[in-house]
């Protein structure tokens, strides 16, 4: 059996809850380097799923330069590298926040590829037995069942209306802007009625007929995943200890 | 006594101006299975929500007349002894499947009835077994055909060990084989003494019923073999 079919999804959850955290308050490029190369490191032991996440983080690659600018202007530090008259447009500073900024993100990125070697159903039933009310569980569930076909019905909306002949690509901005209001609609109002048919659907199957709920799945937490969650915050508490001193 | 009695049922959304349901009536008898064709907008599965209690008990509106399950008035029912004695099974499979496998999507109403864990095993293979679906008991929904998807949205349905069946256009959205498999379930449901109200607008999809009605502009009356409205006609 592979270690992401035997580890608890609460062992993934709180080793991802360390690594993002980890991300959140460490400032130093060089660190946040290692604990992207450690979620890296964690998802393909668990076989994450790391080729969507590469090409979402590819897609944040521009933000580095937006970044390092904005930086550059309102809090210049480190070598001027571009100036426009005597401001500093570009400044060393500036580009490794861009880069820690990336780095961040990618760190979240690969970690959502851990949480996601459990199923949804066993993350809910992992967050139900840490006494998290079911009901917020599935919510967070259903949300991601339903994200892709969401994703599927903005495509689907999209070709339709370009095969009314409406270039998307070569329209100015402003009138795209007013074409994306135009899809907005029927977009939100097909969640909507999606959302209206599960729940009925889910009332109908004695969705909180009772104020609690059996389970057929049962979690139950073994020697590796203690080690595992020990180890985890052993290490990132003594990261931010180190750091912070 | 009867399964399912419907009794000068007048039902108006609030969103509307006009009652959907005027004067309904209706008996099912125990192991009958009586379907009820009408064209769209003609009320179908407003009677639908009534029969299963999500109205009134969901939807609110104004209602006259009872809706009675083997002599309990659904009105006074709790939400989860009507899931018991009625379930439903609606049109879209992909609305009435929300788990990552279908052991999970059967096990969810049984889950909800507070059984314990080894029932809620035995109900997902019997309801399984009843559906001829039991080798994609690991399976995840997502990747079935939509025939087998509707076969999978039933047996969620029948974990709950309901009396009374409702289906609701469920060929509506599916393919020749998978209609095919779905009238052998009906079938063999029907052989098992379930008591079943299919609510259909295709006649061809009737195969297992043993009397039809026909709802218009709010009216059930028998099936005469047409219905007019806008010129059209089943």
């Amino acid at each position: 059996m592979t270690a992401a079919k035997t580890l608890d999804p609460r062992t993934k959850l709180i080793m991802v809850l360390c690594l993002s955290s980890l991300a959140v308050f460490i400032q130093d490029i060089y660190v946040l380097g290692g604990v992207l190369l450690a979620s890296f490191v964690i998802s393909v032991i668990l076989k994450g799923d790391l080729f969507p996440a590469f090409k979402q983080v590819k897609r944040l690659l521009l933000l580095i330069v937006i970044i390092a600018v904005i930086q550059s202007l309102f809090a210049p530090a480190g070598k001027t590298i571009i100036t426009i008259g005597t401001f500093p447009l570009l400044t060393t500073g500036g580009l490794i926040r861009g880069a820690e900024f990336i780095l961040r993100m990618a760190v979240i990125v690969v970690s959502a590829t851990i949480v996601a070697t459990s199923s949804s159903r066993e993350t809910v039933q992992g967050l139900v037995q840490w006494k998290i009310p079911y009901e917020i569980a599935f919510m967070v569930s259903v949300g991601i069942r339903f994200l892709p076909m969401l994703t599927e019905e903005i495509r689907n909306v999209m070709l339709a209306i370009q095969l009314r002949g409406v270039e998307l690509d070569k329209i100015p901005f402003r009138k795209k802007l007013k074409i994306y209001s135009y899809i907005l609609t029927p977009i939100v109002v097909g969640t909507v009625i999606r959302a209206q048919k599960l729940a009925t659907a889910m009332e109908t199957r004695a969705f909180r007929a009772y104020p609690r709920r059996t389970s057929y799945m049962t979690l139950k937490m073994a020697l590796p995943d203690y080690a595992i969650i020990s180890f985890s915050i052993l290490v990132s508490a003594s990261v931010v200890v180190v750091y912070y001193m | 006594m009867f399964a399912i009695e419907v009794r000068d049922l007048c039902y108006k959304y609030s969103s509307q101006e006009r009652s959907i349901l005027d004067k309904v009536n209706l008996a099912v008898k125990k192991g009958e299975v009586v379907a009820i064709v009408g064209l769209s907008g003609s009320g179908k599965s407003t009677l639908c929500y009534c029969m299963n209690g999500l109205i009134p008990h969901v939807y609110k509106g104004e209602l006259q007349g009872d809706v009675f399950i083997f002599e309990n008035m659904v009105k006074n029912m709790k939400i989860a002894d009507i899931a018991t004695r009625v379930g439903t099974v609606f049109q879209d499979p992909d609305t009435q499947l929300f788990s990552p496998t279908v052991e999970d999507e059967v096990a969810f109403g049984p889950e909800n009835l507070c059984l314990d864990r080894e029932e809620i095993g035995h109900r997902i293979t019997d309801a399984l077994e009843q559906v001829g679906m039991t080798k994609h008991r690991l399976a995840s929904p997502n990747h079935l055909s939509g025939g087998q998807k509707q076969l999978i949205a039933i047996a969620s349905v029948l974990s709950l060990k309901p009396d009374v069946l409702i289906f609701d256009e469920i060929m509506s959205q599916i393919d020749q084989i998978g209609k095919k498999r779905i009238k052998e379930v009906v079938k063999n449901l029907k052989k098992s003494g379930k008591t079943i109200v299919m609510i259909e607008h295709n006649l061809n999809n009737l195969d297992a019923a043993d009397r039809i009605m026909a709802i218009q502009e709010g009216k059930l009356a028998n099936f005469t073999g047409e219905l007019s409205g806008s010129g059209a006609v089943i």
